[in-house]
């Protein structure tokens, strides 16, 4: 019997290249400019991007042998342990949730910058109550709307990129010597920021015509990422002083304002606008449903694990969400200190990829006979990289950032004693109410 | 050593399942407008099953029938288990023993499901 099972690798590579294509990427971009010579940010781009290359064969190999929505959590939990696995997915889904926060600071500048009549905290408010209905009732922005704002957007940072080169006479400043080794670990480093999403795309294993395309899909969506962000960069670069991007939160808007005048802003507010609501819908969307799946194996309480009767959405998880991002956003915006959530969704994602090469190694040793429709080529050179570079590359990140070490190591903490003290209180709990319904029954 | 359950063993938990279901006037209701096929099958024993939900009412067939829009596969034990309510669906399904195919919005309506019938 044949599964009508129907994402195409078109959808597979616009799912993979949205999720990591947001708003606030160009802050990063310029980050990763700031830490290197001239106009050299590409070299650091395209670096992190064949980095990233690595890890997503390593994703390749845990997907094709365990292909599940779980993804993450189920390979980190069949390598490591489900206590590890919950850990580790406890705080990934914490960055994320930092990661909506990073967005709508930067949304929230870019619309006020064309629609000067709210302030920051109005748009904030309003863009995320609007991601959140479509949310609780069951709206996901997928399918063919995902490939067109997602080609759309690519198309349009290409096009503009190269307009804006070619308005700058294409004259780079040391294109090919980015200064020191250290500060072009750190570009690379953060340049890790630009891809992160790209793996999100695994959860859709159960969903697509061939577990392949999930590969291929990923491979795809990194390349296309790696030349679009290198283009982009040098392009902000070349047109716009350093220090003036570096100062603003929506450095892509200098850039087009520079390039193009009045109708640049609004063409990158609406590009903006869309890349940020498809970010918050995914990001909401992935952490309400591990909220609601983590509340089903009573880790978590088992209010997040409600659901709508009308449109079956997680509704406690998702309006607890909208709090929390609502609440993190204005912190974000008063602060101003978005750049310590970038660092540790560097930081975050670079030791994930880290534990997804272990894993790779793990499992071939520990389940040697589970089917792998995809290998990593060259044994265990590839896995034996990626634990190490990634390894590298976010301490370089935490070195640079103390407040990002501290919030993480404190999370790290958070999460690890959570686990450890009171999720086997809720599952006692649980197992005691499930006992007396059974006596009752 | 891995438990096994019979075919009939199977059968009878998507029994209790289905009479679970059509006995839930309100689950009936909600689902009147989810028409859906869902494939279970065994990895261990040669049994297949298909549940079959048309206008909220859901019916039980031997074998695969049609293309399915869902597809359940797992050890037989644990699906003996799992649609007579004895085990909840999320742990096993996040440690990799059984597997659920099809689209995610799906995925959460079955275990719901399976929640309004037999609790958490």
């Amino acid at each position: 019997m044949a599964l009508k099972r129907v994402l195409p690798l078109r959808t597979v590579v616009a799912t993979s290249v949205g999720l990591a294509l947001a708003s606030s990427s160009f802050v990063a971009a310029v980050q990763v400019a700031s830490f290197v010579a001239g106009d050299a940010a590409w070299l650091a781009i395209l670096v992190a991007g064949v980095l990233c290359t690595l890890a997503a064969l390593c994703f390749a190999e845990l997907n094709g042998m365990l292909p599940s929505a779980a993804g993450l959590r189920l390979w980190l939990g069949r390598a490591f342990g489900p206590g590890v696995a919950l850990t580790v997915s406890l705080l990934y889904m914490g960055v994320l949730t930092g990661i909506v926060g990073v967005e709508s600071y930067v949304i929230s500048h870019i619309m006020v910058v064309v629609l000067p009549f709210w302030s920051p905290a109005v748009w904030i408010v309003l863009m995320l109550a609007f991601v959140t209905l479509l949310n609780l009732r069951g709206v996901k922005l997928a399918g063919n709307f995902q490939d067109l704002v997602t080609y759309a957007v690519l198309c349009s940072l290409v096009v503009m990129a190269a307009a804006g080169l070619a308005r700058g006479h294409g004259s780079l400043t040391t294109p090919l010597s980015p200064g020191s080794v250290e500060g072009f670990i750190r570009a690379v480093a953060v340049g890790i920021f630009l891809f992160v999403g790209f793996e999100w795309v695994a959860p859709l294993a159960e969903e697509v015509t061939e577990v392949r395309h999930i590969s291929r899909g990923m491979l795809v969506a990194v390349g296309i990422l790696g030349v679009t962000y290198a283009l982009f960069t040098v392009a902000m670069t070349s047109l716009v002083p350093k220090g003036a991007l570096a100062t603003s939160a929506t450095p892509q808007v200098l850039f087009a304002g520079r390039a193009f005048g009045a109708a640049g802003v609004v063409w990158m507010a609406v590009l903006s606008l869309a890349a940020s609501l498809k970010t918050f819908n995914a990001g909401l969307i992935s952490v309400s449903r591990f909220m609601y799946a983590t509340a089903r194996e009573h880790a978590l309480p088992s209010v997040f694990a409600r659901l709508s009767y009308r449109y079956f959405t997680p509704w406690v998880a998702i309006l607890t969400l909208f709090v929390v991002a609502v609440a993190l956003s204005l912190g974000v915006l008063w602060t101003g200190r978005y750049l310590v959530l970038v660092n540790m969704a560097a930081a975050v994602e670079s030791v994930v990829y880290a534990l997804v090469g272990l894993s790779v190694i793990v499992l071939r040793r520990k389940e040697p006979d589970l089917a792998r429709p995809f290998f990593v080529p060259g044994g265990m050179i590839v896995p034996l990289v990626t634990v190490v570079v990634f390894g590298v590359l976010a301490a370089a990140v935490l070195a640079t950032d103390r407040r990002a070490l501290l919030c993480l190591v404190l999370g790290l903490l958070l999460a690890a004693a959570y686990v450890r003290l009171v999720v086997p209180r809720l599952r006692e709990r649980a197992r005691r109410a499930r006992l007396a319904r059974r006596r009752q029954a | 050593m891995t438990k096994v359950a019979s075919h009939d063993e199977i059968s009878k938990s998507l029994r209790a399942f289905v009479d679970g279901y059509n006995r839930n006037a309100r689950l009936k209701a909600m689902n009147r407008d989810w028409n859906r096929t869902v494939l279970v099958q065994a990895t261990d024993i040669p049994s297949q099953h298909t549940l079959v939900l048309r206008d909220g009412e859901l019916t039980l067939l031997e074998g695969a029938a049609g293309e399915a829009d869902l597809t359940v596969t797992a050890g037989s034990d644990l699906l003996a288990d799992l649609f007579a309510g004895e085990i909840t669906p999320t742990e096993p399904y996040l440690d990799g023993r059984l597997k659920v195919l099809g689209r995610e919005e799906d995925i959460i309506r079955l275990d719901f499901i399976s929640l309004m019938i037999w609790g958490e």
